[in-house]
């Protein structure tokens, strides 16, 4: 019953906001140039279904997604990893690397489009640029708040660094580093579809822009709405995967 | 042969905090012999945690000597098994893996006798694939004792290890310590600020001062039918080490009883 009243609460908005758009396009308030009508938003996507369009846009940029995040997730939870552990890491990278966090995605554009062009390189690495530093931050946020009461644990049993590392640092600092992952992974499906939008001839991102080249806005709105859902089921996939790796944090139970 | 006895001589420590010097130990000198109980009381901030980390090896001194059985401690070892207030159970770890946590160099099959005849020790069999957060206070004490004696140790540290739980609790994890020492003869080297815990486990009670920690009296209780909480005895000796730490006198419990 608790459930069905979450859920029924959860979707109070979106079928507000629907009903909403309903009424104002139903009754012609706005016109279908600015915003579309439902009907109109279902054919587009029936259609770009049935043409296979929507799968192939789909496909593309999912590829895309999956491998720029798996670099910048791998990246960012081994360096984190080393500059947590290590004070001579963090000494040596930590000072370059936070300059370069502070350079905004969209100024870095332009260079990847002159060394990368438009094609797929471009895509990742924006990618892996956007993703890397909340992976990274967050892991070595986890690996150095590892408390000290567990250390001495270790130290007591005269632990070894390799076996401490795997048997308390890591385990103590994967909340956190699931944290800096959901971040990561949000901010990869953001960042493609911007560089998409921006410098791109395929994927869901360029059909946007395509659609409002052609004067398609429910083209525009079918492509945010999937954009939109695609990235909650990112989300809520990678959830499931961080509350089975830390089971022990919910009292052992499923 | 002399008997394994634990020597403390001279032992001063002190901390920097910022520009300041605290010093935290001065001139302690102690022995504690082989299968012993010996209980430190002490007002909270005295040292006393400080002198049973150094004696566990997980913090170095720089003036005085630390040896036991003739070798000086520096580090952790084997012979030293230490229980915290905080069971300091590692949370991702179910219990049995947290009771074997440093038997790591053990087999397999070996780990597993020994953390199955610990669990049996304290009581808590049935609790092995339970998660920590899964277990109550006293049961999470039960299993951090466990894993302090699962190695084996000659002498085992306790760090206020009752000072959380419940006052019910509390008296039965005595009695039952009492009862683990009685049967291992290990030795317990035990730190409290509860004047009567203190009393009731040692065979000697170390009574120690305000920081910095010196030791004013080591009161011998080996021969009193202390055991017994209401007992004159007990009460004789609670008064003594009142004295040390309140300015007022007691009720003159010998003619009130």
């Amino acid at each position: 019953m608790k459930s069905f009243r979450r859920v029924a609460l959860g979707l109070t908005p979106p079928v507000a906001i629907v009903l909403l758009w309903w009424y104002v396009t139903y009754t012609g308030k706005v016109p279908p140039m600015i915003l579309p009508s439902l009907p109109a938003v279902g054919n587009a996507f029936k259609n770009n279904v049935l043409s296979g369009q929507l799968l192939a846009d789909l496909g593309i940029s999912l590829t895309r997604v999956v491998k720029g995040y798996l670099v910048a997730a791998s990246l960012g939870v081994v360096v984190g990893t080393l500059i947590g552990v290590s004070r001579r890491f963090d000494e040596l990278l930590s000072p370059t690397l936070h300059a370069i966090r502070s350079i905004p995605m969209m100024a870095w554009l332009p260079l990847i489009i002159l060394w990368c062009g438009i094609g797929e390189e471009s895509k990742i690495v924006i990618i892996v640029i956007s993703a890397f530093f909340p992976v990274m931050i967050n892991t070595i946020g986890g690996i150095t708040d590892t408390p000290q009461q567990y250390l001495e644990v270790a130290r007591l049993g005269k632990m070894g660094a390799f076996r401490t590392f795997w048997k308390v640092y890591l385990p103590s600092a994967v909340p956190q580093i699931f944290v800096g992952l959901r971040l990561g992974l949000s901010i990869s499906w953001i960042a493609l579809v911007a560089s998409e939008l921006l410098a791109a001839n395929s994927g869901i991102g360029f059909r946007i822009s395509d659609s409002r080249i052609k004067i398609r806005p429910e083209g525009i709105f079918m492509g945010i709405i999937v954009i939109g859902i695609i990235g909650v089921i990112l989300d809520k996939g990678l959830t499931t995967i961080a509350k089975r790796a830390t089971r022990w944090n919910s009292g052992g139970k499923e | 042969m002399s008997e394994k006895r634990l020597r403390i001589e001279g032992l001063s420590k002190s901390f920097t905090v910022g520009k300041k010097v605290i010093d935290a130990l001065d001139n302690i000198n102690l022995e504690i012999e082989r299968g012993e109980f010996v209980t430190i009381v002490g007002k909270s901030g005295c040292g006393k945690s400080t002198l049973l980390k150094i004696i566990s090896g997980l913090l170095p001194y720089e003036s005085g000597k630390v040896a036991y059985d003739g070798h000086e401690i520096r580090e952790p070892g084997p012979d030293r098994g230490m229980v915290f207030q905080e069971h300091r159970l590692l949370p991702w770890l179910k219990i049995r893996d947290n009771i074997g946590f440093n038997l790591f160099s053990l087999p397999k099959r070996e780990r597993e006798e020994l953390v199955g005849s610990h669990m049996k020790k304290v009581g808590i069999d049935g609790f092995a694939d339970a998660y920590p957060n899964q277990l109550s206070g006293g049961m999470a004490q039960r299993a951090a004792i466990a894993r302090g004696l699962a190695g084996n140790p000659e002498i085992l540290l306790l760090d206020e290890p009752f000072g959380a739980l419940d006052a019910l609790t509390r008296i039965q994890m005595q009695k039952e310590v009492l009862r683990i020492w009685q049967s291992e003869g290990t030795t317990m080297i035990l730190v409290t600020h509860d004047i009567d815990e203190a009393i009731f486990l040692g065979q000697r009670i170390i009574v120690m001062s305000e920081r910095p920690g010196k030791v004013l009296d080591i009161i011998n209780a080996k021969n009193l039918a202390y055991k017994n909480r209401a007992d004159a005895d007990f009460a004789r000796v609670k008064k003594k080490v009142y004295k040390y730490f309140f300015e007022e006198e007691m009720p003159d419990l010998e003619y009130t009883l």
